[in-house]
């Protein structure tokens, strides 16, 4: 070492990985998360009769306990529902999201991309992304069968509808605010103008995108409701809504159990994803 | 050994200079709204100059940097390297940034190697450059760090190592030493000096410390308040020295009080423009 103002610098990595404060701050979150969970369980197991203890605060027919809930589940394993089963309606919500996801994903981001890079695609994009941006995309649903017909176009337009501008604005934000020093630090390095693309611009951005990319997988979840909500005899909100014109409300649950979980697992799965890829963020140096 | 008046822009030094700037003037903004940054700048840099520019804040140092790296285009006059105009960034003049300016997505090695891949060689060749310029700058076994573990003075390391690494004609710092506290900028003085002796790079150093000027400049050049002209300029005879403890001889102080006052005069006016403004 040349230098005895390096040695001054305590060397990384000195400390054990569970001392360190960021790991402790991260199990401790877990443990919260586990605790909030048990308490949300627990009142609704005392407001469902405490597992027989006393009598439900609402009448079961309407708001059933968690083991008649989960009595349901075990029930539409085994038998279905409306012909079907229960894999199979999950399967038709998830390729509903999947596509009208991975659509968004792909080609939303390289739009936006292209928007933040350009600013003659910016001119052009802006107006028809900014005026559909407000109108409440269910609203569009009946139009958009008439348009596309009652198959699975229609369902998986109504969804891209509402993802496609949260993700193409995102990325366009993402580009703009990408330091300028870095950009011309790369130039002043030799960089042509791809080269900083693909080594600056798009890894600078890569965070605000995660961020779209997380807020997308819940709104996108959200919209399967609405997408699954006329014209269909399949997927996990249909099941849930058509459940509640019987009032199979332990059907009903499972069916909204099963979308929060999926939007839950689905965010920390990218999350995970988020901290491999962008371990940098929010650390400017 | 002390400082020595100088023209910059004499027809000797003209002669064999590398970077000439002649009557460059930039203006901000048009009409009423206009700030003259820049008024008829007259310099000549030669092969292993070591230039050191102070001057009060606002005067447009890093204008004048930013022209010469290819990232603002003068209002009038020219610049030029090696007789080629500058008209955008390019390898042959690295830019080392206060701060920020690092790639935070990549390790160290790979931002050190990011010159040298633009400059088309393979991955493995330019890891072993990078691996090179980090034993140069000190921070061996850092080289799969990410910029966000290291020190602000480790960081500045890297941005130095980055800029070396492409091999550029001529270095342009923009107060590379600002943010890092006293003890760490004089230890970083003595090894850029040391990297300067070793590689013989043209440097156009900005900053707000004299005493940083007088300790590794060949030449210093005072800029006067906006519109930023040159006030003075000297050759400075410290930069043979490699230890610090020169700044504490009588002629090291002497000279520091000659750049002061200058400096002192022109402060005191950039001072009164932004009462007034
Ligand atoms: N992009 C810009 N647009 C408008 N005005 C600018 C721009 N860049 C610089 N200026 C103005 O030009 C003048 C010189 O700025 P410059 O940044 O070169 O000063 P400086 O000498 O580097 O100052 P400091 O020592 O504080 O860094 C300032 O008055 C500044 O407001
Ligand atoms: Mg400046």
């Amino acid at each position: 070492m040349s230098s005895a103002a390096f040695d001054a610098e305590a060397p990384p990595g000195t400390t054990k990985l569970a001392e360190r404060p960021e790991v402790t701050s991260a199990r401790r979150r877990r443990r919260l998360n586990l605790l909030s969970f048990a308490i949300m369980l627990l009142v609704w197991i005392a407001a469902t009769g405490g597992a027989g203890f006393w009598t439900p605060v609402v009448d079961p027919v309407f708001f059933p306990s968690p083991l008649a809930v989960f009595e349901a589940f075990l029930r539409l394993i085994e038998n279905g529902y409306q012909g079907r089963s229960l894999g199979h309606h999950l399967m038709m919500s998830l390729m509903r999201f999947g596509i009208a996801f991975g659509f968004c994903v792909t080609v939303g981001i390289t739009v936006g991309l292209l928007m933040g890079m350009n600013e003659t695609v910016q001119g052009l994009l802006d107006p028809p992304i900014e005026i559909t941006r407000p109108i409440p995309k269910l609203a569009l649903l009946p139009l958009l069968i008439i348009w596309f017909g009652i198959g699975e176009l229609s369902k998986v337009i109504v969804i891209i509808m509402a993802l496609f501008p949260l993700m193409s604005i995102s990325a366009m934000q993402a580009v703009r605010g990408v330091s300028r020093r870095k950009i011309q630090a790369a130039y002043s390095l030799g960089a042509t103008r791809w080269i900083v693309f693909w080594r600056v611009v798009l890894p600078a951005s890569l965070p605000g995108i995660f961020t779209a990319i997380r807020l997308s997988l819940g709104v996108g979840v959200t919209m399967l409701v609405g997408a699954e909500m006329i014209a269909t005899s399949n997927g996990i909100a249909w099941m849930a809504l058509s459940a509640a014109d019987f009032l199979l409300t332990d059907v009903v649950l499972v069916g909204v159990l099963m979308m929060a979980g999926l939007g839950y697992s689905l965010d920390q799965l990218a999350r995970v994803i988020e901290r491999r890829v962008v371990h940098w963020s929010g650390k400017d140096s | 050994m002390s400082i020595q008046p100088i023209d910059l822009f004499s027809a000797e030094r003209r002669r064999s200079a590398r970077v000439i700037v002649r009557g460059l003037e930039k203006e901000f903004g048009f009409g009423v709204a206009a700030v003259r940054a820049i008024d008829t700048l007259d310099l000549a840099l030669g092969a292993n100059d070591f230039l050191c520019v102070v001057g009060p804040s606002g005067c447009g140092k890093t204008t004048l940097l930013n022209v010469l790296a290819g990232f603002e285009a003068p209002s009038a006059g020219e610049v030029s390297l090696d007789g080629r105009q500058i008209l955008a960034p390019g390898a042959e003049r690295g830019v080392v940034f206060q701060q920020g300016a690092l790639f935070s997505w990549y390790s160290v090695r790979d931002n050190i190697a990011f010159g040298p891949e633009c400059a088309g060689k393979p991955r493995a060749e330019a890891r072993d450059i990078a691996d090179g310029y980090i034993e140069m700058v000190g921070l061996e076994g850092f080289g799969d760090r990410y910029p966000y573990e290291l020190s602000g003075g480790m960081q500045q390391r890297v941005g130095i190592a980055r800029a070396l690494a492409a091999d550029p004609d001529i270095l342009l710092m923009d107060e590379p030493f600002a943010a890092l506290d006293q003890q760490t900028r004089e230890l970083l003085q003595e090894e850029i000096k040391r990297i300067w002796q070793e590689t013989g790079k043209t440097i156009l150093w900005i900053t707000h410390s004299i005493e940083e000027a007088l300790f590794l400049a060949t030449h210093v050049l005072v800029m006067t308040a906006r519109p930023g002209r040159i006030k003075a300029s000297f050759t400075a005879g410290f930069a043979g020295e490699t230890s610090h403890l020169v700044t504490t001889s009588e002629a090291f102080t002497a000279a520091k009080r000659t750049v002061l006052g200058l400096l002192r005069e022109e402060s005191i006016k950039a001072q009164r423009q932004e009462e007034v403004a």
